[in-house]
C-alpha cells in the first residue's frame, strides 16, 4: 500500500472496498438493479439474460463496491456457492410478481443460508422484492413471510420493494446495506 | 442430516424432490392429459398452460390459459374437446404457437387464442342402397313403414354402416317417423365421423421450434396427416380398429413413426412407407395409457401392470401396478437429460417408472387425471397436474433432486438376478446321465432287489437278538426287566453303575443274578457275579461295582454284562459296556 493511500485511508477519503454478491432467480431484476445503481454515465441500456456471471465496480458517496451479479438460470444456479467465500454482503433479489416460483426462490434462499461458508458469518442480506409495479405483485410482507424471513436469527437483513425499472425503493436498501457494512469489523 | 436421510426414505421421500409450487383444490378444471398441453403462446419466454375443459360434460366446456398460478384468458368452447395440441404453423415472426382442439368432427385452430379456422373432417361414403331407399322416400314412392323395414335390412347386412339420419330415424316412434322424412328427404345423405385422438407430427425439421402437422385419428379406424397451413389432408392410413391413443416420432417428409393403441386391445405402428401398420402388439387387456421413452413404448393397462415394448413390439418388461392406472405422461427433463414414465393411479399416487423400477412415488391429495411435464414459466421441471374434484397441483423439480434407480424397487432383493456359476457338465455326468436313461428298469430292479435282502438281513437279526436276549430290554413277558449302564471315571479305575428297572405293573422279580464277562488280560472286578434283591415294579435299583484297568497301552474292549434266572442259563437280557480308554496310569 503507497503512502498515499494509506493517508488517503486515514482521513478517511480512502473508499472502503466491499464484495457483494446478487444472487437470485433469473429474471428477478438483478442486472437492471446493479445497472440502476450504477452511475448514470456507466449504464446500459439494453438488458440481456446473463450467462454465468458479471462482475461490475461502482462507487457510492462511502463505499466502493465490487458487484458480482450471478445469472439466476438453473442450470449456473451452482456456480454461486464458488463466491460466498470472498462476498462480504448480499443483495437477494425476488421478483414479487412470479407467485409460482417463489417455493424456488425460498429453496435457493435455505441452501445459501445453510451452505458452510455463509452459515456461520454474521454477513447483511438485503432483500429486494422487485416488480413491485407489477399488478399482481405480492407486498415485500407477504414475500417476507413466503420465504420464511423472520427464521434468520443470525443475520442482519432487510427487506424492502422495489421497481428496479423506475429505480424506486433501490436507495433505501442500498443505504441500509451501507449501514451495516460500515459497522461491520475490518 | 440425520432426519433428511430417513426422510427421503419415507413418505418425505417425495418432498426432497419436489417442491409444492401451487395447489387450488376448486380450480374447477376438469379435464384428460389429452387436453392440456404447455405452451409460450405470446412468445415472450414464459410457457403458459392452455387446457380444454370439458366442464361438466354438457356444457361449460371451455379453452382455459393459466400464467403461472392465475387463469389469464377463457374462451368457450361449443362441443366436447377430444384433444388439444399447441403447433407452430407457419415460419412468420413472431413465432407463436397456435392451439388446435378436436371436438366432434372439427379441429379449432387458435391463433392468439383467438378463432382462426375450423377444420372438418371429410365425409365418409354413403351406402348406396341406403341412398337408394331415401331417393325412394323422396319421391314417395314408399311409405315411411317400409322405409324402415328396408333400413333395418340393411343395417343387418351391409359392409357401410347407416348415417346418422338412418339411424336416428329407426330409434323413432311410429307416429314421428312421417315427420321426420318430410323434414329430412330433401337433404343429400352424409356419413360423417368423429376424431378420437390428436397429436403433431415435424413437418421436414427436427428443431423444438420446427413447423408441424397435426395427426388425427377417427372413429372410422382412419388416421389422417394435416398440413399446418392449408389443412389439406397430406397423408391417410388405415387401422383395423379405433385408434384412442397415440404417440407420434420423426418427420413428415423424412421418416416417421406413429404407435396408436386401439380399442380392440391392439398397438399398431405406422412408418411412412405404409399405409397400414407394419408392427401389431396384441396386449392381454385394454390399453389406457401410452407414452414414448426413447425408442421404447411404455404402456399402462386396464389389468393394472405398465408394459415396456420396443418400437418393433417386442416385449421388454412388465410391472404389476399397486391399483388401476388412471392417466400417464412422459417426464423429460431436457437439461438434465433424465427420462421417465408418470403413471396416475386411483389409489391418489403418482409413480415415476424409469424402465421397470419405480424411482418415486408422490402421493396426492385426490386421484390425478391428467399429468403434464414441461417447461412452465420459466422452470422447465415443472409437474402439473389436475385432479378428479377439478383440482390443480404444480409441483417444481428440485434442482438438487437426484433419483436413484434402484431406491425403493419393490420385489425380489438384487441378489436374486445374480446369476450363479454353474459349473459345466463333465463327460462323466453325461455317460452317467445316459446309462441311467438306458437301463433305468434294471437299476430300479437291482435297487429293489437289494433293499429286500437288507431288510430280510435286519429282520433276521432282530429275530436272533430277541431270541437270545442280547438286547437291554427283556424280551419275554414273565420277566419284563429294563437295564442301562454308567460308566464314570478316568482309569484305571472305573466306577460301572447299572439301572435296573422291572417294568412289570405290578409283580415283583425275584431270584435274579447279574454276571459279567470280560477280557480278564484287560480288566480286572472285584465281583464278577452277584444276585439282585426283590425290585419292586417300577423302581430303578441302581448297582455299584469297580472294573480296574490292566493295559496301560491305550486300548479298551467291551464287558457284557448278562441278568440271569436262578436255573436258567440263557440271559434273560445283555447288554455291552463299551469302556472308555484308560488315562491314568495303574499303579503298579
Ligand atoms: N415491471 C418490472 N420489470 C422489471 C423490473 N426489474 C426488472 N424487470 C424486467 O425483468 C426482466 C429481467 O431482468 P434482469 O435484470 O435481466 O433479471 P436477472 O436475470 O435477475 O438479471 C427484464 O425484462 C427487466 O426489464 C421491475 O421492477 N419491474
Ligand atoms: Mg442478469
Amino acid at each position: 500500500m503507497g503512502l498515499f493511500d494509506k493517508l488517503a485511508g486515514w482521513l478517511g477519503l480512502k473508499k472502503k472496498e466491499v464484495n457483494v454478491l446478487c444472487l437470485g432467480l433469473d429474471n428477478s431484476g438483478k442486472t437492471t438493479i446493479i445497472n440502476q445503481l450504477k452511475p448514470s454515465n456507466a449504464q446500459t441500456q439494453d438488458i440481456v439474460p446473463t450467462i454465468g456471471f458479471s462482475i461490475e465496480k461502482f462507487k457510492t458517496s462511502s463505499l466502493s463496491f465490487t458487484v458480482f451479479d450471478m445469472s439466476g438460470q438453473g442450470r449456473y444456479r451452482n456456480l454461486w456457492e464458488h463466491y460466498y467465500k470472498e462476498g462480504q454482503a448480499i443483495i437477494f433479489v425476488i421478483d414479487s410478481g412470479d407467485k409460482l416460483r417463489m417455493v424456488v426462490a425460498k429453496e435457493e434462499l435455505d441452501t445459501l443460508l445453510n451452505h458452510p461458508d455463509i452459515k456461520h458469518r454474521r454477513i447483511p442480506i438485503l432483500f429486494f422484492a422487485n416488480k413491485m409495479d407489477l399488478r399482481d405483485a405480492l407486498s415485500s410482507v407477504k414475500v417476507s413471510q413466503l420465504l420464511c424471513l423472520e427464521n434468520i436469527k443470525d443475520k442482519p437483513w432487510h427487506i424492502c420493494a422495489s421497481d428496479a425499472v423506475k429505480g424506486e425503493g433501490l436507495q433505501e436498501g442500498v443505504d441500509w446495506l451501507q449501514d451495516q457494512i460500515r459497522t461491520m469489523k475490518t | 442430516m440425520a432426519t433428511t436421510v430417513s426422510e427421503t426414505k419415507d413418505s418425505g421421500e417425495a418432498n426432497s424432490k419436489w417442491l409444492d409450487a401451487h395447489y387450488d383444490p376448486v380450480a374447477n378444471l376438469y379435464t384428460f392429459a389429452s387436453c392440456i398441453a404447455l405452451a409460450d403462446l405470446h412468445g415472450d419466454g414464459e410457457n403458459k398452460l392452455v387446457v380444454g375443459d370439458l366442464g361438466t360434460g354438457a356444457s361449460n366446456m371451455k379453452l382455459k390459459v393459466y400464467k403461472g398460478t392465475s387463469l389469464v384468458s377463457e374462451n368457450m368452447l361449443l362441443d366436447l374437446p377430444t384433444g388439444l395440441v399447441s403447433f407452430l404453423m407457419d415460419q412468420h415472426e413472431p413465432r407463436t404457437p397456435a392451439i388446435a382442439v378436436a371436438s366432434g368432427p372439427f379441429i379449432y385452430i387458435y391463433k392468439n387464442l383467438r378463432p382462426y379456422f375450423k377444420f372438418t373432417l371429410p365425409s365418409l361414403e354413403v351406402n348406396p342402397l341406403e341412398q337408394e331407399v331415401w331417393t325412394q322416400a323422396k319421391e314417395d314412392m314408399i311409405d315411411p313403414t317400409s322405409l324402415k323395414e328396408m333400413l333395418e335390412g340393411i343395417r343387418e347386412t351391409a359392409e357401410i354402416p347407416l348415417s346418422v339420419r338412418s339411424l336416428k330415424f329407426l330409434m323413432l316412434e311410429r307416429q314421428a317417423m312421417e315427420n321426420f322424412v318430410s323434414i329430412h328427404k330433401q337433404q343429400p345423405i352424409r356419413r360423417q365421423t368423429v376424431i378420437t385422438c390428436i397429436s403433431t407430427l415435424k413437418k421436414n425439421m427436427a428443431e423444438e421450434d420446427a413447423v408441424s402437422c397435426l395427426v388425427i385419428g377417427t372413429e372410422s379406424g382412419d388416421m389422417y396427416v394435416l398440413d399446418p397451413e392449408a389443412f389439406t389432408i397430406l397423408s391417410k392410413m388405415s387401422l383395423p380398429s379405433v385408434p384412442t391413443l397415440m404417440d407420434v416420432t420423426g418427420q413428415f417428409d423424412v421418416e416417421f413413426r406413429i404407435t396408436v393403441a386401439c380399442r380392440n386391445g391392439n398397438i399398431y405402428v405406422l412408418r411412412r412407407d405404409s399405409s397400414r401398420p407394419r408392427y401389431c402388439i396384441e396386449l392381454t387387456s385394454h390399453p389406457v395409457g401410452l407414452v414414448r421413452i426413447g425408442k421404447n413404448v411404455v404402456v399402462g393397462t386396464a389389468d393394472e401392470t405398465l408394459l415396456g415394448y420396443t418400437q418393433k413390439g417386442k416385449k421388454l418388461w412388465m410391472v404389476n401396478l399397486p391399483a388401476p392406472v388412471v392417466t400417464m405422461a412422459t417426464m423429460d427433463h431436457h437439461t438434465r437429460g433424465f427420462q421417465a414414465v408418470l403413471v396416475g393411479l386411483a389409489n391418489c399416487q403418482v409413480q415415476l417408472y424409469r424402465d421397470k423400477n419405480l424411482v418415486s412415488t408422490i402421493k396426492t391429495p385426490d386421484v390425478v387425471t391428467s399429468i403434464c411435464f414441461g417447461r412452465y414459466g420459466r422452470e422447465d421441471g415443472t409437474l402439473i397436474m389436475t385432479t378428479k374434484g377439478g383440482g390443480l397441483i404444480v409441483k417444481i423439480l428440485k434442482r438438487t433432486a437426484v433419483f436413484d434407480d434402484r431406491d425403493t424397487v419393490p420385489g425380489p432383493p438384487l441378489a436374486q438376478s445374480v446369476r450363479l456359476n454353474v459349473p459345466k457338465k463333465t463327460k462323466l455326468y453325461v455317460d452317467q446321465t445316459l446309462r441311467e436313461r438306458e437301463n433305468g428298469v434294471a437299476m430300479h430292479r437291482a435297487f429293489q432287489m437289494d433293499l429286500i435282502r437288507l431288510r430280510l438281513t435286519a429282520a433276521r437279526a432282530y429275530a436272533k437278538a430277541l431270541e437270545c436276549s442280547l438286547t437291554p430290554m427283556s424280551a419275554s413277558l414273565t420277566e419284563p426287566l429294563k437295564m442301562n449302564a454308567v460308566v464314570q471315571g478316568l482309569g484305571p479305575t472305573f466306577k460301572l453303575t447299572l439301572y435296573i428297572q422291572n417294568t412289570a405293573a405290578c409283580k415283583p422279580a425275584m431270584g435274579l443274578a447279574v454276571c459279567f464277562l470280560y477280557d480278564q488280560t484287560l480288566y480286572s472286578m472285584k465281583t464278577t457275579f452277584f444276585k439282585i434283591p426283590l425290585l419292586v415294579p417300577g423302581l430303578n435299583y441302581p448297582f455299584e461295582t469297580f472294573v480296574e484297568c490292566l493295559s496301560d497301552r491305550g486300548i479298551s474292549d467291551i464287558i457284557k454284562v448278562f441278568i440271569l434266572r436262578e436255573g436258567i442259563s440263557t440271559p434273560l437280557l445283555t447288554a455291552h459296556i463299551n469302556m472308555p480308554v484308560s488315562e491314568g496310569l495303574a499303579l503298579s
